[in-house]
């Protein structure tokens, strides 16, 4: 028939391709972002490929559970695996010490614990699936991932193994206390000064950043109660790492702010995520959920980054779901899996904590 | 419960980890926090003595009642004093906490103790430094453990005290690094919840593995109720009340418990929660949503209510109520408008509803099935 005309229009696609980064640890996305990884595989694929560099996530913890430390452990070992910089600040007097928890990647595929692969699940016979989007894979992302034999993008951590001392011992570490300081000046500058090694002026990235600061608003630091200037430190680091081919994830309890600091951190993020603990041999939530025994706590995402785009990742936001954080117990990695909550069931009062606290999210 | 909190507080800190610390908070509507911190503090001397505990010795930083006090409530509840300076020191700051006294009358012997006196008290008198106070604590400390890796605990009287004095983030710090020392096995401290904003509180949870927070036995409903009852509330409260413990686990996991306990005079006694609360609350009244009894004037208004078919049972003659008015009403009036505009009412062309009867041999009711006549 009719051969392809081919069209006679001055708008024609620009199919060149993006350029694949050279730095190890990076990988492009759509829309121009280049993403590097959360640590956590499964985090990377809720949120579309993991954390675009130039953008803030923000982690709110829950004070009675430390769950915001794996994110972070998981986070910084990533970095250092792929020798990227890393600046992390928290309120303890000795913050090297926390290096030595990071924990170490697992080396080979085959010992992963879970397998997403949906051929296998139809060759074990008839199943009633009646929470069917259980079975079904979550849709991929539809950019290709290089997977470098030697590099690969994410790895699986081991928490039960440290991460090896030549990692630690390298140059692109800095430690910091914010504990002491009445102020947060110092901070800026330290922060300003790192940031200025991977700015955003050529198109090929070298390196890139990781800036990790724990429990922001942690009780025993002076400036604690200084809330303006906490939130105009959060603004300036937004804007020198939109500059700056970094990521930055700070941690902090939104029960220890005003409510409303909590609503203005909360909006600064470009990604913002809650980890919330469970209670302990709680029967009805053993009935609720299944593989309740594994479980050490819950994730939320309530807001993933927009760069460059207006469409929003479709990572199930809009429903009443709960990731939890699963140690499997074959391997003490942390595996993410998403758990649907039947929207009639108030869990609400499961999940919040007493009534002092005053707590900026809703389960 | 209150056993697990003490077993917790015994069993004390792994290596390299922060100590296990307990919050005890309460309020005014029931006033027994230090009642319960008492308790602990016995427990926790009696394992002590008896060799079972991770910590040698207790350092008791004495903000709201005097050494003399804790000397007097050891010996009452069996605690033997005979060594007491080998493993308890207290840290008086309620004596003279400013130095204010030390101020007016000149120097005087810094002990207002007697050497004789059982318990070794150091008097404190600048709780507004906060780093002398964590010194004066560490170095007390280890004085009762000794040199070497010995641990002990800390224990402080009314941290809403140090709140008077010193600002929330350094109070905080004072108590994490108490929480990071490597020599403390654990810690415990009273607060009165009440007196504090809600940032504040939350700091101290946050800063604590083990928050146990006292609560009056019955939440009372708003102004309901006679003032006998609320007297009666009142006197159980007095004596009862509930006490609900959070722990964090290691695992990252919270245990939720609850217990009741009741005061007596030899202390505070803790039991399991009882069903008494079911029984209480069903006294009350109970707030539902619809009203099953009616009242008399209800009954009356039932009783005078035009029902809209013929029989009245009353005996009355056949009236067809056709729903606009009352019966006695249409009759007064029709008679008294007839009597004035006839032609009027005629003209006006008013709907009225008109009923013939079919038959008036027909039942109302009949047990025939009105299929039967259909010939199949």
């Amino acid at each position: 028939m009719a051969a392809m005309k081919t069209r006679m229009s001055s708008f024609s696609r620009n199919t060149s391709v993006a350029p694949v980064p050279q730095a190890p640890g990076l990988k492009s996305g759509p829309n121009g972002t280049i993403f590097l990884s959360s640590g956590i595989p499964d985090l990377d694929k809720i949120l579309g490929g993991g954390f675009p560099l130039g953008s803030l996530v923000m982690v709110m913890e829950d004070t009675e559970a430390p769950h915001h430390m794996l994110l972070l452990r998981n986070f910084m070992s990533q970095g250092l695996v792929h020798n990227q910089h890393l600046l992390y600040a928290s309120p303890s007097k000795d913050p090297r010490a926390f290096l030595g928890t990071l924990p170490s990647p697992v080396l080979s595929k085959d010992d992963r614990s879970h397998n997403r692969d949906p051929e296998q699940l139809q060759e074990r016979g008839l199943r009633i699936a009646w929470q069917y989007k259980k079975y079904f894979g979550e849709p991929q992302p539809n950019f290709d991932s290089h997977r470098d034999t030697k590099h690969e993008y994410c790895n699986d951590f081991d928490l039960r193994k440290p991460l090896e001392r030549h990692f630690l011992t390298a140059q692109n570490i800095c430690c910091l206390s914010i504990q002491d300081p009445p102020n947060l000046a110092a901070f800026r500058d330290c922060c300003a000064k790192f940031l200025a090694q991977f700015s955003r002026n050529n198109s090929s990235i070298s390196c890139a950043g990781r800036v990790a600061i724990q429990s922001f608003c942690a009780p025993q630091c002076e400036y604690s109660n200084m809330e303006w200037d906490m939130l105009s430190f959060i603004r300036s680091l937004k804007g020198m790492i939109r500059d700056s081919n970094a990521v930055a994830v700070i941690t902090f309890p939104p029960s220890l702010l005003s409510p409303s600091s909590s609503k203005r951190w909360q909006h600064i993020a470009d990604t913002l995520l809650s980890v919330k603990a469970i209670p302990d041999e709680d029967k009805e939530l053993a009935n609720l959920l299944t593989g309740y025994q594994d479980m050490i706590g819950l994730l939320n995402v309530h807001k993933v980054a927009n760069v460059n785009t207006q469409v929003t990742w479709n990572c199930f936001l809009a429903d009443l779901i709960c990731l939890r954080v699963l140690l499997s117990s074959t391997l003490f990695c942390i595996a993410l899996q998403v758990v649907h909550i039947h929207p009639n069931i108030h869990t609400c009062d499961k999940f919040s904590n007493n009534a002092f606290h005053c707590c900026g999210v809703s389960c | 419960m209150a056993e697990s909190i003490c077993r917790n507080l015994r069993d004390g800190a792994l290596e390299g980890e922060h100590a296990p610390a307990l919050s005890i908070k309460d309020s005014i509507a029931t006033p027994f926090g230090s009642d319960v911190f008492n308790y602990v503090l016995t427990k926790l001397s009696a394992n002590i003595l008896a060799g079972k505990s991770q910590s040698k010795g207790i350092v008791l930083v004495a903000f709201s009642r005097s050494p003399s006090f804790y000397v007097d409530f050891l010996k009452t509840n069996g605690i033997d004093l005979v060594s007491a300076k080998k493993w308890i020191s207290i840290l008086d700051c309620y004596t003279d906490p400013l130095g204010w006294k030390d101020s007016l009358k000149g120097p005087l012997d810094t002990k207002n103790f007697s050497l004789k006196d059982p318990i070794e008290a150091v008097l404190f008198r600048h709780v507004r430094n906060l780093d002398l106070l964590f010194s004066a604590i560490i170095e007390m400390g280890e004085a009762l453990a000794g040199q070497g890796k010995g641990r002990f605990s800390v224990s402080i009287d009314l941290v809403t005290e140090m709140l008077r004095h010193a600002s929330l983030s350094s109070v905080a710090n004072l108590l994490s690094k108490v929480r990071s020392h490597d020599r403390i096995s654990s810690t415990f401290w009273l607060l009165h919840s009440d007196l504090h904003e809600i940032r504040a509180i939350a700091a101290l949870e946050y800063l604590s593995s083990m928050v146990g927070s006292l609560e009056p036995m019955n939440l009372s409903l708003n102004g309901q109720r006679g003032d006998l009852e609320k007297l009666s509330l009142l006197e159980q409260n007095s004596r009862k009340g509930k006490f609900h413990v959070r722990i964090k686990r290691r695992n990252g996991r919270v245990r939720v418990m609850c217990e009741d306990f009741h005061i007596e005079q030899s202390g505070i006694n803790f039991t399991p929660v009882s069903s008494e609360e079911g029984i209480i609350n069903q006294g009350l009244l109970p707030k539902v949503q619809f009203n099953l009894q009616l009242s008399e004037k209800e009954r009356i208004d039932r009783a005078k209510v035009v029902l809209p078919f013929e029989h009245q049972g009353n005996g009355e003659p056949l009236h067809i109520y056709d729903g606009r008015r009352s019966l006695s009403e249409g009759k007064d009036e029709k008679a008294s408008v007839s009597t004035e505009n006839l032609q009027t009412n005629e003209d006006s062309g008013k709907g009225e509803i008109i009923y013939f009867r079919d038959s008036d041999d027909e039942m109302p009711d009949s047990d025939e099935d009105p299929d039967d006549d259909l010939d199949i």
